[in-house]
């Protein structure tokens, strides 16, 4: 314990580092991932296919390979880009394939009817989507979004594997000075721990603030 | 109803196909030639010769083993469970055709099992456990392995949770860089500079030492390092001399500077604390730099990229901590 409290100003930097990766990667995750659920809930076919391609293929490779993969494999293509926003690009991409999946379920869940009714009363699509169907879409997303965050927060867990000297990197170099195993790690998943529960808190204050009172 | 979802079908099919095919085509573009090759030699040749160093190790009479009670249970077991790794090039690497573990570290590991069993297959004198930083000290307190060959520097603060034995080898720092690259000749002009190196190596805490405005990245391993600095991340990557000259030597587009090694590293091997282990240890690894056997491993693994003579042999107990 002695040897986290001296060195708490280096591991909160890392705290840092691992909640900015989790931010940029969430709301990154939220705009594509709306994009794509617009896509692929959308009447325009070659767009749906885009969308349901983007899904498969990122839903469905590990983030260490995506990782490795823009790391070390773009830069032989010509295009380095630094370390910090590789990792937030990467986690922002696998995300955002989750979060679309999330968000078409929380759309598919409103009845058809009112959209059928949206339509017969004028709307065109997006204005269907925007005044009728995501305002009710989105009760039933929010829990889903909450695993997408907590899921980035802990996939940011990665990045040191790659070189980002957020928590998990920064716990590994204290216990290679220090040889105290145990204690660094458990540190670190309490920290997570926290986060996520506060990730989870807001989600339900959220879903409470949007539930139908009877 | 039917029409509708066979094309939905045909559809997931083609695209399940199509990320296939792309994951295929990716990895096949990979660039074989910063990849560190597989050393050992494939050739059969190589390796009988490597077996034959293992098997020519002296053996322990039974009046020694029976004194040691960790020693008399692995002869008992048959085998010595070793904790390490099997993708480290020079120490400890998997022969990708035969199978078995070849290197400086591994060597010693089986000389050692062949010094308590008396065993001459190779292959089946350890089993190997993957250990990395974060779990050698723990795998060696609850006993999973029964000795670590890791590279595993000595130093005081390890020693108050595992035995070392040794030290084994003084290993040293050296420097890697860009072919080409001049700006950089020691250690004191790594500062400011962007510097790569191993996340579970004592050299990042070298560098933090030696040039504190160094700006540090940890990889997980040598081949993300040496890419690093191949494409422009890194300015430099800092490890052991060994294992910087094994890579140099399979890339053209890097190479080491520096001079001599610029930190001294002792490599030791863990050991349980209670098990009493290290005085048996001890005498096995005095009585390989003695008869020449530590010296021939030497050759046939680190000494095929350090050039010059094989250093005599450090020390044991010459270091804090061992």
């Amino acid at each position: 314990m002695h040897l986290i409290v001296t060195h708490l100003g280096f591991l909160m930097q890392g705290v840092l580092f691992t909640l900015g990766l989790t931010v940029i990667g969430f709301v990154g995750a939220l705009v594509l991932g709306t994009v794509l659920a617009v896509c692929r809930v959308g009447p325009i076919t070659p767009l749906r296919v885009i969308g349901s391609a983007y899904v498969e293929f990122f839903r469905n490779i590990p983030l260490l390979s995506l990782l490795v993969l823009f790391i070390f494999g773009l830069p032989d293509a010509g295009v380095t880009i630094p370390l910090f926003a590789s990792a937030a690009i990467c986690l922002a991409l696998s995300a955002s394939a989750f979060a679309c999946e999330a968000m078409r379920g929380g759309i598919n869940s409103v009845s058809v009817g009112q959209a059928e009714a949206a339509r017969a009363i004028g709307f065109s699509f997006l204005e269907v989507l925007r005044f009728v169907v995501l305002p009710q879409a989105f009760r039933a997303m929010v829990q889903p979004l909450v695993n997408v965050f907590i899921g980035v927060l802990l996939s940011s867990a990665l990045a040191a594997a790659v070189g980002v000297a957020e928590l998990t990197n920064r716990t590994q170099q204290l216990n290679l000075k220090y040889a105290e195993a145990v204690v660094c790690f458990l540190f670190a998943g309490a920290v997570y721990l926290v986060i996520a529960l506060a990730g989870g808190t807001v989600g339900s204050r959220l879903e409470r603030w949007l539930a139908i009172k009877r | 109803m039917s029409l509708l979802s066979s094309v939905r079908r045909r559809r997931t099919a083609a695209v399940a196909g199509l990320s296939a095919a792309a994951l295929v085509a990716l990895s096949a573009c990979s660039s074989s030639a910063s990849a560190p090759s597989i050393d050992g030699g494939g050739a059969s040749g190589h390796l009988s010769a490597y077996n034959k160093i293992i098997t020519a190790g002296p053996v322990a009479s039974d009046s020694e083993i029976n004194a040691n009670p960790w020693a008399k249970k692995i002869k008992q077991q048959g085998y010595l469970r070793v904790g390490g790794t099997d993708s480290g090039p020079l120490f400890s690497l998997r022969d990708l055709n035969s199978g078995e573990l070849t290197g400086f570290d591994a060597g010693l590991s089986q000389m050692l099992a062949h010094y308590i069993t008396g065993k001459t297959d190779v292959k089946a004198l350890t089993k190997l456990t993957i250990t990395s930083v974060d779990t050698r000290e723990t795998m060696l307190q609850n006993n999973t392995v029964d000795a670590v060959f890791a590279t595993y520097s000595i130093t005081p603060e390890r020693a108050q949770k595992v035995d070392f034995a040794g030290p084994y080898y003084q290993s040293g720092d050296s420097i890697m860089v860009k072919k080409g690259n001049t700006s950089i000749k020691s250690v004191k002009d790594l500062n400011g500079k962007t510097v790569a190196t191993e996340s579970n190596s004592t050299a990042a805490l070298a560098v933090h030492q030696l040039a504190p405005k160094a700006h540090v990245l940890l990889f997980k391993d040598d081949a993300q390092c040496v890419a690093a600095v191949q494409q422009g991340r890194a300015d430099a990557y800092v490890l052991d001399q060994g294992i910087l000259l094994g890579d140099a030597q399979n890339n053209p587009a890097v190479q080491v500077v520096g001079g001599n090694p610029f930190t001294v590293d002792p490599y030791g091997i863990g050991l349980n604390k209670q098990s009493g282990a290290k005085p048996f240890v001890n005498a096995f690894l005095k009585k390989i730099f003695a008869s020449g056997d530590w010296a021939k491993l030497y050759k046939a693994t680190i000494g095929t990229v350090v050039k010059g003579e094989v250093p005599n042999p450090p020390k044991i107990g010459s270091v804090p901590g061992s």
